[in-house]
C-alpha cells in the first residue's frame, strides 16, 4: 500500500466520476450493514427475552439434598449370607430431603472468589391458604427476602407493602393470587402445612412479576416461618444460586456437583429444549450474518472488477507514465476502503432509524398491559463491529480487483491501441 | 563506458520475443546514442521493430541483449518499481492515442506525472504547466474535460502531459498518426519548438517522411536493424 497524493485524488475522482457505480456499491454495503446489525439486535433482544423469561424468577444453579437412593440390606450385610431377605422400596417423604449445614455452604458461596450474584436458601413446599370458608393450595417459600430478591426481584415490582423488610408472621404474594382469593393488604389468612402444623399470617406484601409462577400461586414469607410450616426445623430444602452469565450455568453446575454434596441442577439442564433453540437461532443468524458479508463483499468485487476492466487502458497509461504496481493497486484498495466506509456511514443511522421505529411499536396484552413487541437495545459494540467487517470485507474484496490492475502490462495497453 | 552525457545510449541491444517454444527475433544489435535537447525521428515500415524499440528506450520492455543506459545509467536490470521510478522521473511518454484520464481536467492531466512524483499544487510548477498549456493555445480550457476538446487539442495536452516531469528524454509513438494534417503539423511544431526551448530530447517513431526530414536526425530501421543513421541538416 503507498497511500500518496496522487493514489489517494485518482481513487476519489473514480468514485466521483463513476457516481453511479458508486453509490449502488454504497448501496449493497449499506444494506449488510443493516442486516447484520438488524438481525443480530432482533435475534439478540429475542433470546434476552426468552432467557429472561424462562430464567427470570428461577435459580440459574439450585442445589439440593442428594437423592436418597434405597440400597437393599443384603448389600450391606455378608454377600454369602444364605439369608433370604424380602422387601420394598420405597420412596422417602419429600420433606426428609433436606440440607441441614445450609449456613455453612450460604457462608462459603458468599464468597467473593465463589463468584455468585445471590445466594438464597430457601424452604419449599405446598400448604393450604384459609380465610373464612375459601380454601386454596398454594406453593410456600420460605426466605430470606434480602437474598431472594436477588433471585427473583420481588421488591421492585411491589404493588403494595413491603418484602425486604417483611416481618415474621407477614407473606407476600401475587396480584393475581390476592384479587382471585380475595385478599389485600393486612388481611388475615391462615396457613395449613403438610403435617397439619398453622401458622396465621398478614398479607405484608403484595406484588407482580410478570413471571406467571410467582404471581399466581406463591406466598412468600420469612425463611423461619416456612420452616415451622412445612416441618423442616432448621434445615432448607434448597439453595438457588444466581450468576452473572446465564451460559456458564451448565459448567458451573458441574464444578458444584464435584465438590459438593448436592444434588446440583442448571437452568440449561432444566431446559434442554430451550438452549438448543436457542443455539441453532444463533447458528442460523450467524449463518445470515455471514452471507450478508459474503454478498457486501461480491458487491464490492464486482463493481471494482468492472472498474478495473473499464480503466484498463488508463491504468497501462498511468504505469507506462511511472505509476508503479503498488501505486495502481492501493487506488483500488482506496476505492473498496471509502466505498465500504460509505457504506457504513449510511447503513449505521439507516439501521438505528429502523430498530428505534421497531422499538416504538408496542402491543397491549390480555392483561392490559402494553409491552414491546421487538425487544431492542442498541449496542454501540454491534454498530461498531458491524462496520469493522463491512470496512474489513470491503478491503479484502479490492484486493483481488487491485492485484489484477497492479498486474496490467502497459505494453499490451499500448500495442492494442 | 556509457556516455554520461548522452540522455539514452543502446549498445548492441536485440530483443526476441518468444513464445512457448516459438521464438521470433524482432530487433538485432541496435546501438546509438541521443542528447539532450535533440530532436530524432526513427522510421521504417510497418513491423521494422520501430515500436518495439521505442518501449524498450521507454522502459516498457527488456531487451533481450545489450546494454541500455539513461544518463549514464544502465537500466535494463533494474526491478520493476525502480524502472517505474526512472520512466517517471526522466521520461515523457506520446502516444497515438491521447489516453488522457477522463475523470480529471485538462491541468489536472497535465500536472499528473507530477502528483505521481509527490508534486502537489506547487505554485511554480503548476504556473509552469499554465503556461505551458498558454503556449500549445490551450489557456482557456484548463478547466475543461477531456471530451470537451478536439483530437488535435487532446493530443496537445498529452505533449504538454509528457513534459510535466521535466524529463530528460519525450518518446512519442506516431504522435500525428491519428490526427488531421493541420492537427498533425500543430503538434509536430510545438515539439519542435519544445525541444529546442527545453533541452529536452525527443524521439518520434513515425510514417510520415515529411515530419522525419524536418527533424534533427532520422535513425532509419529495416527488419530490425538500423539501415541508416543520419542528421537531417534542418537544425
Amino acid at each position: 500500500m503507498r497511500i500518496t497524493y496522487f493514489t489517494t485524488s485518482v481513487a476519489l475522482r473514480h468514485l466521483r466520476y463513476g457516481v453511479g457505480q458508486s453509490l449502488l456499491t454504497i448501496g449493497v454495503v449499506a444494506i449488510s450493514v443493516l442486516l447484520i446489525i438488524y438481525l443480530q439486535t432482533i435475534i439478540g433482544g429475542l433470546q434476552t427475552r426468552l432467557i429472561r423469561n424462562t430464567t427470570g424468577a428461577i435459580p440459574h444453579i439450585t442445589l439440593e439434598s442428594p437423592e436418597r437412593v434405597p440400597i437393599a440390606a443384603w448389600r450391606l450385610t455378608n454377600k454369602d449370607s444364605t439369608q433370604l431377605y424380602v422387601g420394598e422400596t420405597v420412596n422417602l417423604p419429600k420433606a426428609q430431603e433436606r440440607i441441614e449445614d445450609w449456613r455453612l455452604w450460604v457462608g462459603a458461596l458468599d464468597a467473593p472468589e465463589a463468584d455468585y450474584v445471590a445466594v438464597s436458601p430457601v424452604v419449599a413446599g405446598t400448604a393450604f391458604m384459609f380465610r373464612g370458608a375459601r380454601r386454596q393450595t398454594v406453593r410456600i417459600q420460605g426466605v430470606i427476602p434480602e437474598r431472594h430478591n436477588g433471585i427473583v426481584d420481588i421488591e421492585s415490582n411491589l404493588e403494595g407493602g413491603r418484602f425486604l423488610q417483611l416481618a415474621s408472621g407477614e407473606v407476600a404474594m401475587g396480584r393475581k393470587l390476592a384479587r382471585d382469593f380475595g385478599v389485600k393488604l393486612r388481611d388475615k389468612i391462615r396457613l395449613v402445612g403438610p403435617q397439619g402444623q398453622t401458622l396465621s399470617v398478614t398479607v405484608g406484601g403484595i406484588f407482580e412479576t410478570g413471571f406467571g409462577p410467582v404471581d399466581d400461586g406463591t406466598l412468600f414469607m420469612m425463611l423461619r416461618d416456612g420452616q415451622s410450616l412445612l416441618g423442616y426445623g432448621t434445615a432448607v430444602s434448597t439453595i438457588g444460586l444466581k450468576l452473572a452469565d446465564i451460559y456458564e450455568a451448565e459448567t458451573r453446575a458441574a464444578d458444584l456437583a464435584a465438590r459438593a454434596p448436592f444434588k446440583v441442577r442448571s437452568w440449561i439442564g432444566d431446559n434442554p429444549n430451550l438452549f438448543r433453540n436457542l443455539q441453532s437461532q444463533s447458528q442460523t443468524s450467524n449463518l445470515i450474518l455471514v452471507m450478508a458479508v459474503i454478498a457486501a463483499g461480491f458487491g464490492i468485487a464486482s463493481i471494482l472488477i468492472m472498474s478495473v476492466t473499464g480503466k484498463y487502458r488508463e491504468i497501462g497509461i498511468l504505469k507506462a507514465m511511472g505509476a508503479t504496481p503498488q501505486e495502481i493497486q492501493t487506488i483500488f484498495v482506496i476505492e473498496g476502503f471509502l466505498l465500504a466506509i460509505l457504506g457504513c456511514i449510511v447503513g449505521v443511522p439507516l439501521s438505528i432509524g429502523l430498530l428505534q421505529a421497531l422499538a416504538s411499536v408496542r402491543s397491549v396484552g390480555p392483561d392490559g398491559r402494553s409491552t414491546q413487541i421487538f425487544e431492542i437495545e442498541i449496542d454501540p459494540t454491534l454498530l461498531l463491529t458491524a462496520s469493522l467487517i463491512a470496512i474489513t470485507t470491503g478491503a479484502i474484496a479490492a484486493f483481488f480487483p487491485a492485484r489484477r490492475a497492479g498486474s496490467v502490462d502497459p505494453m499490451q495497453v499500448i500495442r492494442g491501441a | 563506458m556509457p556516455d554520461p552525457k548522452a540522455v539514452i545510449e543502446l549498445q548492441g541491444v536485440g530483443k526476441t520475443y518468444v513464445s512457448g517454444e516459438t521464438s521470433t527475433p524482432v530487433l538485432f544489435d541496435i546501438s546509438f546514442k541521443i542528447m539532450p535537447g535533440e530532436f530524432v525521428a526513427i522510421v521504417g515500415g510497418s513491423g521494422s521493430g520501430k515500436t518495439t524499440l521505442l518501449n524498450l528506450m521507454g522502459l516498457l520492455d527488456r531487451p533481450t541483449v545489450g546494454a541500455l543506459c539513461i544518463q549514464g545509467r544502465p537500466v535494463q536490470e533494474l526491478e520493476e518499481e525502480e524502472r517505474a521510478v526512472v520512466r517517471r522521473d526522466r521520461v515523457g511518454f506520446i502516444f497515438q492515442f491521447h489516453y488522457l484520464l477522463p475523470e480529471f481536467t485538462v491541468i489536472e492531466n497535465a500536472l499528473m506525472p507530477s502528483r505521481m512524483r509527490g508534486v502537489r499544487w506547487e505554485r511554480t510548477h503548476t504556473s509552469r504547466m499554465t503556461q505551458l498549456l498558454e503556449t500549445v493555445g490551450l489557456g482557456d480550457k484548463l478547466k475543461s474535460r477531456p471530451s470537451q476538446l478536439s483530437g488535435g487539442q487532446q493530443q496537445r495536452v498529452a505533449v504538454v502531459r509528457a513534459l510535466a516531469n521535466e524529463p530528460a528524454l519525450v518518446l512519442a509513438d506516431e504522435p500525428t498518426g491519428n490526427l488531421d494534417s493541420k492537427s498533425g503539423r500543430v503538434v509536430f511544431d510545438l515539439m519542435r519548438k519544445l525541444a529546442r526551448e527545453t533541452g529536452t530530447a525527443f524521439v518520434m517513431v513515425t510514417h510520415d517522411d515529411n515530419f522525419a526530414l524536418e527533424t534533427d536526425r532520422v535513425i532509419r530501421i529495416k527488419d530490425g536493424r538500423i539501415l541508416a543513421d543520419a542528421p537531417t541538416g534542418s537544425r
